[in-house]
């Protein structure tokens, strides 16, 4: 038992350690700062199993940070939902390994061991964000991971990285002092930040600053997560940044403000201070018009990165849809689509960076025809294209399926019928590259001439691909995992 | 409603003060205008919170002799205090940006980048 606490500690302070020393390493032997960068996460990677393993098995636990006791310390609390850890892990592993070919190509040499440093902090306010059971330090880990985000969009230096990354700082810093605001409210109504304790004391608060608290940190975490009206800074930094960033940020950085809005809940259902039908109606209504317009502007961009950037905006729809069924279903749905849809997303940014590395050109109309130069690469994207389509038996199949059970278990078929036309119009552009990839004459028969991808960047696009067909097969290992945390979710209000 | 709101009159000048924010982010083209206006906005957020934190008459929290209760919660300023840090970083890394931009594309008008774009 004792070994346990430490270790929750150590998922954390292990990434911004290696953050902070890799520019350290990185001037000894500037080649020196990747290997020093996967150790790290390596290491990082174990201790998150170990807690990922240990929730599975005994439930979630928690550990006062320097003694003090709940509520007057920070509290690290691990519960089924910090099992993104594994997957933050996972991903910062891959983008790492893909990165040591990637980032020699695309930055100058003396900004490489700052990307890996940007890389570990940004992987570290994730892992904090995730693990956190307080509310302040909830703010802190946010504004450690959007701002290395927003310095990674600007590292590669090209001509509108900058105007991107400013405009996503900008976009991202009203969120976060919207959720800071909505912080200082609930301290000012309850003289508490802890999220259990706050949950407890909240029960006998005037409705009124609560419903202005909640609201304020529900639009604080939907701008991070780029739900439809809000989403407007998203693809412009998710295509400019370098595709290993894309894959992190995209995977996983837009799902900060679904973690983000999970713990929200947590707070919500279980103080019952609130009766969150109206939230939960504006989430499943943007949800829904997030997946289709996402779509709809995806079918017309000719630019690879920028079509899965759209495409991103569609699958947090499907997410933030699940979430505002509130049926058991759809939450479960909704919780492992954030698994899901990080592994595929990342699938399909690697493999489009590995296209870019190799080809230099990044329009469909240029890259047609580039699965017969690059086979392995272009078989990794198409089984991620249909994983993301939710064909079965791949893994983006039984979130959806979730998802469209949890409408219809909710009484609302209308968004069941909303996910399946959303899914059609994912499948038409995604058809589209695929067609393009296999199919569509070359543009410039140079094409035909470039060499697969190189190992460090073949290694992880597989394994990713892999992935997503074993998650499809093993799907109910995931489902059964994050059952009783949303039966525990919803257990409050009469659901689950 | 006129006493409440005299009553309250610190939270009132936050709102007030937060409204002027977003309005400046918002309308504003240039961008470290627009920052400034993120700055007001972060400002805002932060005496509001400090201003949670006071009690009427109370005294500074630090312990000696002669020191009586009533004391300001002290928590709010803590807080804020590591706020103030991450904006100052956020407006380290912004004013880096827009020096970038001014290098790359020669103006920091957001209608005028449009257009270069």
């Amino acid at each position: 038992m004792t070994t346990w606490p430490p270790l929750l500690v150590a998922v954390v302070v292990v990434p911004i350690l290696g953050a902070v020393l890799t520019p350290v390493v990185g001037q000894w032997r500037a080649r020196r700062a990747a290997d020093w960068a996967l150790g790290t996460m390596l290491l990082t990677s174990v201790v998150a199993l170990l807690l990922v393993a240990r929730v599975a098995d005994g439930g979630p636990f928690s550990y006062v940070a320097g003694g003090w006791e709940v509520p007057y310390g920070i509290e690290l609390r691990f519960d089924e939902f910090s099992a993104v850890t594994a997957i933050i892990c996972l991903l910062g592993v891959l983008a790492i390994v893909f990165s040591r070919r990637y980032a020699e190509h695309a930055l100058p040499e003396v900004r490489i061991p700052y990307y890996y440093a940007l890389l570990l902090l940004n992987l570290a306010g994730m892992l904090g964000f995730s693990i956190t059971g307080d509310l302040f330090n909830l703010f802190v880990f946010m504004e450690i991971l959007s701002l290395s985000g927003y310095a990674l969009v600007a590292v590669s230096g090209e001509k509108i990285a900058e105007m991107a990354a400013f405009k996503y700082l900008v976009m991202g810093a009203v969120s976060s002092i919207a959720v800071l605001f909505a912080i200082g409210m609930l301290y000012a109504l309850t003289g508490s930040l802890n999220m259990a304790d706050v949950a407890s004391r909240l029960g006998g608060a005037p409705v009124a600053p609560v419903a202005v608290a909640f609201g304020m940190m529900a639009l604080g975490f939907m701008v991070k997560a780029a739900i439809f009206p809000l989403h407007i800074w998203l693809p412009d930094a998710h295509a400019i940044a370098p595709s290993p960033v894309s894959a992190i940020l995209s995977g996983l950085v837009v799902k900060v403000g679904i973690v983000g809005m999970l713990r929200l809940y947590q707070i919500a259902y279980t103080s019952r201070a609130l009766d969150l039908e109206a939230l939960n109606t504006v989430l499943m209504w943007l949800g829904a018009l997030s997946i289709v317009m996402g779509a709809f502007f995806a079918v017309f961009q000719d630019d690879v990165k920028m079509m899965l950037a759209y495409s991103t905006i569609s699958n947090i729809g499907y997410i933030v849809m699940g979430l505002g069924l509130a049926s058991s279903a759809g939450v479960i749905g909704a919780s492992v689509h954030v698994f899901n849809h990080a592994i595929i997303k990342a699938t399909l940014f690697l493999g489009a960076g590995a296209l870019i590395f190799r080809t230099g050109k990044r329009t469909l109309t240029d890259l047609a025809g580039v699965g017969h130069a690059m086979p392995w690469t272009v078989a990794a994207i198409s089984v991620g294209a249909i994983s993301i389509v939710g064909i079965p038996p791949t893994a983006g199949f039984l979130c959806k399926w979730y998802i469209a059970l949890g409408a219809v278990e909710a009484g609302h078929p209308f968004f069941a019928f909303a996910l399946v036309f959303g899914a059609l119009f994912i499948f038409i552009y995604y058809i589209r590259m695929v067609n393009a990839f296999y199919f569509r004459p070359p543009r410039d028969p140079a094409i035909l001439e470039v060499r697969e991808a190189p190992a460090s960047m073949l290694v992880p696009i597989l394994v990713l691909a892999t992935l997503c067909l074993v998650m499809g097969v093993l799907g109910r290992i995931p489902l059964s995992f994050i059952e009783p945390a949303v039966t525990r979710l919803l257990a409050p209000i009469g659901g689950g | 409603m006129i006493a409440a709101l005299w009553h309250n009159i610190d939270y009132a000048a936050c709102v007030v003060l937060f409204c002027i924010g977003l309005y400046t982010v918002i309308t504003k083209h240039n961008l470290i205008k627009k920052f400034m206006g993120l700055n007001i906005m972060e400002t805002a957020v932060f005496a509001f919170i400090v201003a949670t934190g006071v009690v009427e008459g109370g005294n500074a929290p630090i312990m000696g002799p002669g020191v009586e209760p009533p004391f300001i919660n002290p928590l709010p300023q803590a807080l804020i205090l590591t706020g103030i840090v991450v904006a100052v970083s956020t407006t380290a890394l912004a004013l880096g940006l827009v020096i970038r931009i001014w290098h790359q594309c020669g103006t920091i008008e957001a209608d005028e980048l449009r257009e270069a774009e």
